[in-house]
């Protein structure tokens, strides 16, 4: 019989530890991470200390935590900071400051906000999820997770998805390469078959132009005052080196121009760029402009269907982005407290299972004995009246059960429950 | 009430509702319509359909020789276009662009109660032919001035480089031209066989200076933009902008020529005089 100290309605023993980018710099972050590749013995190692009864290690660039399910009576905080103490080989009272410890509903709370990208040090940004499925994929290969610690992390998964899918935290780019294919989005829809210019060979035009073909444009076109660097481009990306002086020849065929030439004048005019559009009859066209100065006129924008983005206008926009995923934490964070309460109530349910069992084998050996009591008595009775008897006798007990069992398991998420569920079991006669 | 009004109120209270619904998916910013929202409208069109059946049940032809009962029927080929745009394209955005018209139409349709007027004309194949198309046309104009207008709003917002509320909700520009083509590939061509079918009815029955009718007049001038619009298109000489604004410009005018000239139009306008030819 499962009796403790502890409140039946939420008997874990939940702990985490952790430093981050927000309480610790990287000098102290890195000397208490735990590399890839000893991550599977070390939480092996931190689930069998004793007392823990479950365990899981998440370890980036960003953040070490380490989190556990203790035994009830168990004080898990001494364990792991001798956990760590050895793991490290250094005495920890110096990173001490460093530390946050967080316990029960906290664990949880904290569990779904990392798994959901809204402790990140890039709000929204997806990657977190992966390592934090990793974590949990590693601890329960080594069977470091087989109890609420895991149904926990799991869920936190789960949580991470349902918050992807119903806010717009991740959707809008924070980074000027990708804000730029974001606008090409916004103006082309899909970007399949549309093809890109890049004017002058730089890094950024580069990763602009890697990001755009990554979503879909399929032809490229390099055009560089070099005509040797246009080529190393260009062949980099499969596409087309383009002479300079050409380049008025072809840029017509172009959707997205991607601008970052040394050149310290226009090299698309307002003019220029009329005779494009006329050339394209229309179809728009989006120029990126990287370059400092600037490469395309800003007057080109006033121009029908054309749409000049500089370097401010895309930092611009990456600041909107990032307005846009606070927005959309505030929401995240309404989705996780509603997760909590679904999760803590399914706990909470499970938990009541082996008192419900034990009322009901209670009651079972009550009706049996009191069978048996009268079994002389009746024993005349034909084998369909006897079943007859044992169904109504069945039949009185679940009655009875009914009101009892329904208030413990849908009262769960009362504060009072607790005291409800001692009450109940003490008037049936089990356990405490 | 008759039935087909009872129904005509059921599809505009479920109109209603569909819109309502349609606000928290926009506001959110998701990118599709939530079931209920569908569930709504679709609903709507269904008991909107009852309600167009049950009149033409009564006065046995296609119900659209008057003024509500044309209204409805354009309401309900406008939320039956919505659906079609909607399953191909995957706007919820679309939905407050295209419904508030549709509901307000619907409702004054449904206001506007009451038997309609008979008249030997409307037995004619040729008008029947004449309203049915000029409704498509209108339909086909209406997606139009959505797209224009949807076009116009992103355009303004990618010009000022200041996302807003519009620049994460409306479809990119491409999709927004590629309905606002489609749709004059429909209306267009709808339009002029309307006015086509309607010369030749009109020369058969009318006497008298019948072109001067303001309505007929007001068609030209419409179909005069519309083919300005589509030719535009596809030589490329105008921008977006500049043929946005006229398609937002050209459906004021078949709201005019629609609803407008038929309170002061002589022979047209669903008044009881039709096929007088006195």
């Amino acid at each position: 019989m499962i009796t403790t100290e502890a409140d039946p309605v939420f008997a874990m023993n939940l702990l985490l530890v952790g430093i981050n980018h927000r309480t610790a710099p990287v000098e102290v972050r890195e000397r208490m991470n735990i590399q890839e590749a000893r991550l599977a013995s070390a939480v092996s190692a931190l689930a069998h200390r004793d007392g823990i009864l479950e365990g899981m290690i998440l370890s980036t660039c960003n953040r070490v935590e380490l989190v556990t399910n203790a035994r009830d009576e168990v004080e898990a905080a001494p364990i792991l900071r001798s956990f760590l103490a050895e793991y490290h080989h250094c005495d920890l009272a110096p990173f001490e400051p460093h530390f946050y410890w967080l316990r029960q509903q906290d664990v949880v709370r904290h569990l779904f906000r990392v798994a959901s990208s809204l402790d990140a040090m890039v709000l929204g940004e997806p990657q977190v999820l992966g390592q934090v499925k990793e974590a949990y994929a590693t601890a329960r290969r080594v069977g470091a997770l087989d109890g609420a610690l895991d149904e926990i992390v799991s869920r936190s998964l789960a949580v991470a998805r349902r918050v992807r899918r119903e806010t717009a935290i991740g959707s809008s780019a924070v980074s000027v390469s990708y804000a730029a294919v974001e606008l090409a989005k916004k103006i082309f829809g899909s970007l399949a078959g549309k093809t890109v210019f890049v004017i002058g060979a730089g890094k950024m035009s580069e990763l602009a132009a890697r990001h755009l073909l990554r979503s879909g444009a399929s032809a490229i076109f390099v055009s560089n005052r070099t005509y040797e660097r246009a080529q190393e481009l260009a062949q980099a990306f499969h596409g087309t080196a383009i002479r300079f002086e050409d380049l008025f020849a072809t840029i017509d065929r172009a959707d997205i121009v991607i601008s970052s030439t040394g050149a310290p004048h226009f090299v698309v005019t307002k003019d220029q760029a009329e005779k494009l559009l006329a050339a394209r009859k229309n179809r728009p066209i989006f120029f990126v402009d990287i370059a400092v100065p600037r490469d395309i006129d800003p007057a080109v924008n006033e121009l029908d269907n054309a749409f000049v983005y500089d370097i401010d206008d895309l930092e611009q926009v990456v600041e909107a982005n990032r307005l846009e995923r606070q927005r959309e934490a505030a929401r995240a964070e309404k989705i996780i407290e509603e997760e909590m309460t679904r999760l803590q109530r399914r706990l909470a349910t499970r938990e009541l299972t082996p008192t419900i069992v034990a009322i009901e084998a209670r009651l079972n050996r009550i009706r049996e004995a009191e069978l048996e009591r009268f079994g002389g008595r009746l024993a005349a009775l034909t084998p369909d009246q006897r079943r007859a008897v044992e169904a109504l006798t069945r039949a009185i007990q679940n009655k009875i059960l009914h009101g009892p069992l329904t208030e413990l398991k849908d009262g769960a998420d009362r504060p009072e429950h607790g005291n409800i569920v001692r009450l109940i079991r003490r008037i049936f006669g089990v356990g405490e | 009430m008759n039935a087909d009004a009872v129904l005509l109120w059921l599809a505009v209270g479920l109109y209603g509702l569909g819109l309502a619904l349609t606000v928290p998916s926009v506001a959110r910013r998701r990118p599709l319509l939530s079931p209920s929202a569908l569930g709504a409208l679709g609903l709507g069109l269904g008991f909107h359909a009852a309600s167009l059946a049950a009149q033409a049940a009564g006065i046995h032809r296609l119900p659209i020789t008057d003024v509500r009962s044309a209204l409805s029927s354009f309401t309900f080929l406008a939320t039956l276009a919505f659906f079609l745009v909607y399953l191909r394209y995957r706007i919820a955005s679309l939905g407050l662009f295209m419904l508030p018209l549709v509901l307000l139409l619907t409702l004054l349709s449904a206001l506007r109660a009451g038997s309609s007027f008979e008249s030997p004309a409307f037995r004619n194949r040729w008008l029947l032919v004449h309203i049915a198309s000029i409704l498509l046309g209108y339909v086909g104009f209406f997606l139009t001035f959505v797209a224009a207008l949807m076009y116009l709003i992103k355009s303004r917002e990618l010009k000022s480089k200041n996302p807003r509320a519009f620049y994460f909700r409306l479809p990119a520009l491409e999709v927004c031209d590629h309905l606002y083509y489609r749709s004059l590939v429909l209306g267009l061509p709808s339009l002029s066989l309307g006015i086509l079918t309607g010369f030749v009815w009109a020369s058969r029955t009318w006497k008298g200076p019948w072109e001067l009718d303001p309505k007929i007049l007001a068609s030209i001038v419409t179909w005069l933009i519309y083919l300005v619009l589509f030719a535009t298109r596809l030589s490329g000489n105008w921008g977006g902008r500049r043929s946005a604004a006229l398609a937002i410009f050209g459906f004021v005018a078949v709201l005019v020529t629609f609803l407008g000239i038929s309170m002061w139009s002589g022979l047209h306008g669903y008044f009881p005089n039709l096929g007088g030819g006195n």
